[in-house]
């Protein structure tokens, strides 16, 4: 506790030191006249189901990044879990988990106009969502569950990044990993290797992305070589969002994950306020478990980099609806 | 008819606001798409040169009007995009006081790109005119 202490003092004593004027929430702020810029954000949320409640300080993260040239570079340290408290009939459990962990850290490398090297440990440049998955910038306390089932959500490797600009849009990128997890405490998959190819497209507010790959499991012995695929879409209008993701896995023995999909939509009725439905479903054959879900949620931003969001869970297995709450901030 | 016709004409071309994209004589010319793509810095070199795009203040009506033709997105989105930006490592483009430090910067930088209303504008060495366009 006192680490994490420590940690958040130093963290809000360089904003005040190093912040002027100009300093706008959910920008981070110029560290003296280094090519450092310094942020963080973190998120706390409540889950209600039946005879189970959870208080929980999810994510306590610090951002570091900066350029010089043709090189940039991005770190980012997270507690997460740091505080989770459970109701769970008429038993109360108390969980501090004060270990830092490095969530992102890597270097980029611009090799021309169009091209540029990444290397380090990075989110998978997979679908859209896995993009920004961190709680402020979604419009949802919970993640879809294909976003969690079909790939790795974190890379350590190499990453080969090509994009044109014309008309449209278009980009690739090759990735590459052949080592273990620089840190793997909050990946969804424990792997040593993994191979992916992203193909992207965009014109005006309409965006398609592909993405195929494999990956190798290094603590399991069976189910651990996985191939996946990815189909993504999203149409991002003033007023509304629509945005979709398919996706399926196998193994060399058969199917592991026929498919795992959403379809998410979402109005903003002003700057502030938005509504959000989303339709679930997926099979999963490792585990047995299929199900369909509908989310119905609403976020309310009184700025931006601020998420006030509550939804609600209905499951096709009952035991499963939930409701959940959460603030997030990034600054 | 003729004459309500031409007057209406007249007024309209009087009220409408021409602009400009300017940039060093150094940066190639470019389409909507990829000023935008610089702007949103997305493409951060130029023929090997770090292109460096200049905002002018977020209540200037002229940066206002860049970023509802050439950017096609309203402040809202613009402050989702560099918020998300953010976290991924990337900041926004930077900020000039007015058109007159918007010019002289880009005089002495290579890769410099700006925008301003066309009349504030002479033909000058090392600036050349990239786009143009009238609301």
């Amino acid at each position: 506790m006192r680490q994490v202490t420590t940690y958040l003092l130093i963290l809000l004593g360089s904003i005040h030191l190093y912040s002027d004027e100009n300093y706008q929430l959910g920008e981070g702020v110029h560290v003296a006249s280094l090519p450092f810029y310094l942020g963080g954000y973190f998120s706390i949320d409540y889950q209600h189901k039946e005879d189970f409640n959870r208080y929980r300080i999810d994510d306590l993260a610090l951002l570091g990044y900066g350029n010089y040239q043709k090189l940039s570079y991005m770190v980012e340290l997270e507690y997460k879990a740091l505080y989770v408290h459970t109701d769970d009939n008429h038993n109360s459990t108390t969980e501090w988990n004060p270990t830092l962990h490095i969530e992102r850290l890597y270097g980029d490398y611009s090799l021309n106009d169009n091209l540029y090297i990444r290397i380090g440990k990075y989110n998978s440049p997979i679908g859209f969502w896995n993009l920004t998955p961190i709680n402020v910038l979604r419009e949802t306390t919970s993640n879809p569950i294909t976003s969690s089932i079909i790939f790795p959500k974190f890379t350590t490797g190499i990453a080969l990044n090509y994009q044109s600009f014309r008309s449209h849009t278009m980009h690739a990128e090759l990735l590459i990993q052949h080592n273990a997890d620089l840190d793997d405490e909050y990946n969804n998959y424990q792997v040593d290797r993994h191979y992916g190819l992203s193909i992207g497209y965009e014109y005006g507010d309409i965006a398609l992305k592909l993405n195929t790959g494999y990956f190798h499991l290094n603590h399991t012995i069976e189910h651990n070589q996985r191939y996946y695929g990815l189909i993504s879409t999203q149409i991002d209008k003033e007023r509304y969002q629509i945005l979709s993701e398919i996706g399926t896995q196998t193994d060399n023995k058969g199917t592991t994950t026929p498919y795992a999909l959403y379809l998410q939509g979402l109005y903003r009725w002003s700057e502030s306020h938005i509504s959000i439905v989303r339709f679930e479903s997926y099979r999963d054959k490792i585990h047995n478990q299929k199900e369909q879900i509908a989310v119905i949620g609403y976020t309310y931003r009184p700025y931006y980099p601020i998420a006030l969001k509550a939804e609600y869970q209905l499951h096709s297995d009952h035991q499963n609806n939930q409701v959940l709450l959460s603030l997030s901030v990034l600054f | 008819m003729k004459k309500i016709l031409y007057t209406i004409g007249l007024i309209s071309c009087l009220e409408a606001s021409d602009y400009i994209v300017i940039a060093h004589e150094t940066v190639p010319n470019f389409s909507l798409q990829q000023i935008r793509a610089i702007y949103l810095k997305k493409l951060t070199l130029i023929n090997d040169q770090q292109a460096i795009p200049i905002n002018l203040p977020a209540d200037s009506s002229i940066r206002q009007a860049f970023e509802k033709k050439i950017l096609q997105m309203s402040q809202r989105r613009l402050k989702a995009y560099w918020t998300k930006q953010h976290y991924l490592g990337h900041r926004p483009p930077l900020k000039m006081a007015s058109e007159k430090s918007v010019i002289l910067f880009i005089k002495k930088i290579d890769g410099a790109i700006g925008y301003l209303e066309a009349n504030k504008f002479h033909p000058t060495k090392k600036i050349k005119i990239l786009y143009q366009w009238s609301d």
